[in-house]
């Protein structure tokens, strides 16, 4: 089953032509690796599946985006965002609200528990899941800002997690995490792709190897090759892949 | 390091340190001095509790106090800085979110200007603008309302208190007064707020539109709790600004040395102060100071609970 299809798709910030007429299936219920060197368009992609890159004046779409075969520009942005949330290379807490809220601010604002209780307990999941309950339980008050890079990471996560949404898009979640916490990412992501659809961005050829069942390779703003994860890494069928899998191309 | 490059090193730092002294003597000074005369004449004129509720004295009485201002100022400057933060923290989130639209520019350069304005002309403003609506808005709106609310509550005590707020207005009243002190307030908060909101972090704002839902939440609930230390900074200190403000309420409130309604010319602290200080009399003179000692102390909390809360966060 595809859960998330690209045809076509062309992006351009003012007159500069960033994704162009890129095509993409993305299989439900599978990790798929987005690789390709730095400024190829891989963020900007992300930003397109749960419309961010509405935050962006300058940017101009074209082409087509379907998620479960409707069109995302035709979905309300408020209930296309709570079922395609995003995780970013930077996690990016609101610093200065507690841990819960950071969790249950979401929620709140959907209005997606009916009330406190069932705030607490979707709360509570979430940050299980995301594999931070364990950690945090006793200083639910703190301010988000006081946990470690990886603490805030997979706050990040369960923030996500929170809304139950159907695709995940990470970008680069663990560029800037230590081998430990890279280790705690990773594993989250595969216990979590039996509920969700994850597109996950990465520069490490190694990590894809590891979690990814897909690897797309986006190459100036167009899918070169996408295939299984082991077919991208034994037989690449396009040059550019195979420089850019054993490191001659950046 | 040349011995000379040390020296001069040296001078350098000096001259530093030696403007920083000289850029505080005078604030402490001033706070010495209206403390000192201030704490002297309200002990002279009556004690702490006489000075803040009774009316300002007579030039032939020995006792007398803020009482009529204080209330004046305390009205007109609550409802004033409610205003202004309602109408200016919008305001900034539209200028300093929505960069590209020409409106937005266009309200950012309108509210430069306006926080650069001599604050009596917007009094001025304010006092042609009453003048325009008084009538209308008495005839049509205030007059019936409180017609309606005298039949409700019948002659009763209630009413006396309700009439103190609500009624026809006089061309000098509270109500000018603090429309006058909210438009002082507006530029301010939203230029503050703007600058708040522009320096968000990407990933952030992103986040906010993560996680808020529509753009109203995104905006105005998860962005305003990223920025509430600076936004909160600025409503506390817009606030202390208004309260000392003089010029804006010469031709709006206009003053009054009496308790009064707020439907007529109303006192305040500041033009109190201004008032007493150009008369003859040593006794007025000496309620200016107590007056300016209760007012610096109204600022200098607003001012100091906003440093606390900048530190404590
Ligand atoms: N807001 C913007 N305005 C103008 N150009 C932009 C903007 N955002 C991205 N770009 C350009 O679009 C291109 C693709 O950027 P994008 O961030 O999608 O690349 P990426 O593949 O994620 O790169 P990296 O691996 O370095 O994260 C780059 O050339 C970048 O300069
Ligand atoms: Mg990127």
């Amino acid at each position: 089953m595809t859960k998330l299809e690209a045809k076509n798709l062309q992006v351009s910030f003012g007159n500069v032509a960033v994704i162009t007429g890129l095509n993409l299936s993305i299989p439900e219920g599978s990790i798929t690796a987005l690789m390709g060197p730095s400024g190829s368009g891989k963020s900007t992609l992300l930003r397109v599946f749960n419309r961010l890159i509405e935050l962006y004046p300058e940017a101009h779409v074209g082409g087509y985006v379907y998620l479960d075969g409707q069109d995302i520009f035709e979905i309300d942005v408020i209930e296309l965002r709570r079922r395609v949330q995003m995780i970013f290379q930077i996690p990016n807490p609101i610093p200065n609200l507690s841990i819960f809220e950071n969790v249950a601010l979401g929620l709140k604002l959907n209005r997606l528990a009916k009330n406190r209780k069932e705030l607490y307990q979707r709360v509570k999941t979430a940050l299980e899941k995301a594999q931070l309950w364990d950690e945090v339980k006793d200083r639910l008050n703190a301010p988000a800002g006081k946990l470690s890079g990886g603490q805030q990471q997979r706050l990040c996560v369960a923030r996500s997690l929170a809304f139950e949404p159907e695709v995940l898009l990470a970008d680069e979640p663990t560029a800037n995490l230590d081998p430990e916490n890279t280790a705690k990412i990773e594993a989250l992501l595969l216990d979590l792709k039996k509920e969700m659809t994850i597109v996950l961005v990465t520069h490490f050829p190694q990590q894809a190897a590891r979690i990814s069942d897909y690897v797309a390779f986006l190459y100036k703003g167009q899918i070169v090759e996408r295939g299984p994860t082991k077919d991208i890494f034994t037989k690449p069928r396009h040059e550019l892949t195979e420089k850019y899998v054993t490191g001659r191309l950046y | 390091m040349t011995s000379t490059r040390k020296v001069l090193n040296w001078i350098g730092m000096g001259l530093f340190v030696l403007l920083g002294v000289a850029a505080t003597i005078p604030l402490f000074l001033i706070i010495i001095d209206i403390y000192s005369k201030g704490i002297d004449a309200i002990n002279r004129l009556g004690g702490l509790w006489h000075f803040l509720t009774s009316e300002p004295p007579s030039p032939l009485s020995k006792s007398g106090g803020v009482g009529p201002p204080l209330i004046g100022t305390l009205y007109m400057t609550a409802l004033g800085a409610i205003g202004g933060f309602a109408l200016g923290f919008p305001l900034g989130v539209y200028i300093g979110e929505m960069r590209r639209e020409k409106l937005a520019n266009a309200a950012r350069v309108g509210v430069n200007v306006l926080v650069e304005f001599p604050t009596i002309t917007i009094g001025l403003f304010v006092y042609a603008v009453m003048g325009l609506v008084q009538d209308d808005l008495n005839r049509y709106i205030l007059g019936p309302v409180s017609a309606t609310l005298k039949a409700a509550l019948g002659n009763s005590v209630f009413y006396n208190y309700v009439s103190w707020f609500v009624g026809p207005l006089d061309s000098f009243n509270a109500y000018a007064g603090a429309a006058a002190l909210a438009l002082v307030m507006i530029p301010y908060v939203a230029l503050i707020t703007a600058s708040a909101y522009a320096s968000v972090a990407q990933p952030l704002r992103e986040a906010a539109y993560g996680i808020g839902g529509r753009e109203f939440n995104a905006l105005f609930i998860v962005m305003r709790k990223v920025v509430s230390r600076a936004v909160l900074t600025a409503a506390l200190i817009g606030t202390a600004k208004i309260a000392g403000e003089t010029a804006p309420l010469l031709f709006t409130a206009f003053g009054n040395n009496y308790y009064a309604p707020f439907t007529g010319s109303t006192g305040a602290v500041s033009l109190w102060i201004y008032a007493a200080s150009e008369t003859p009399y040593n006794v007025q003179i000496m309620s200016a100071y107590g007056a300016a000692a209760v007012l610096l102390t109204i600022i200098l909390i607003l001012f100091i609970s906003a440093r606390i809360k900048a530190i404590h966060d």
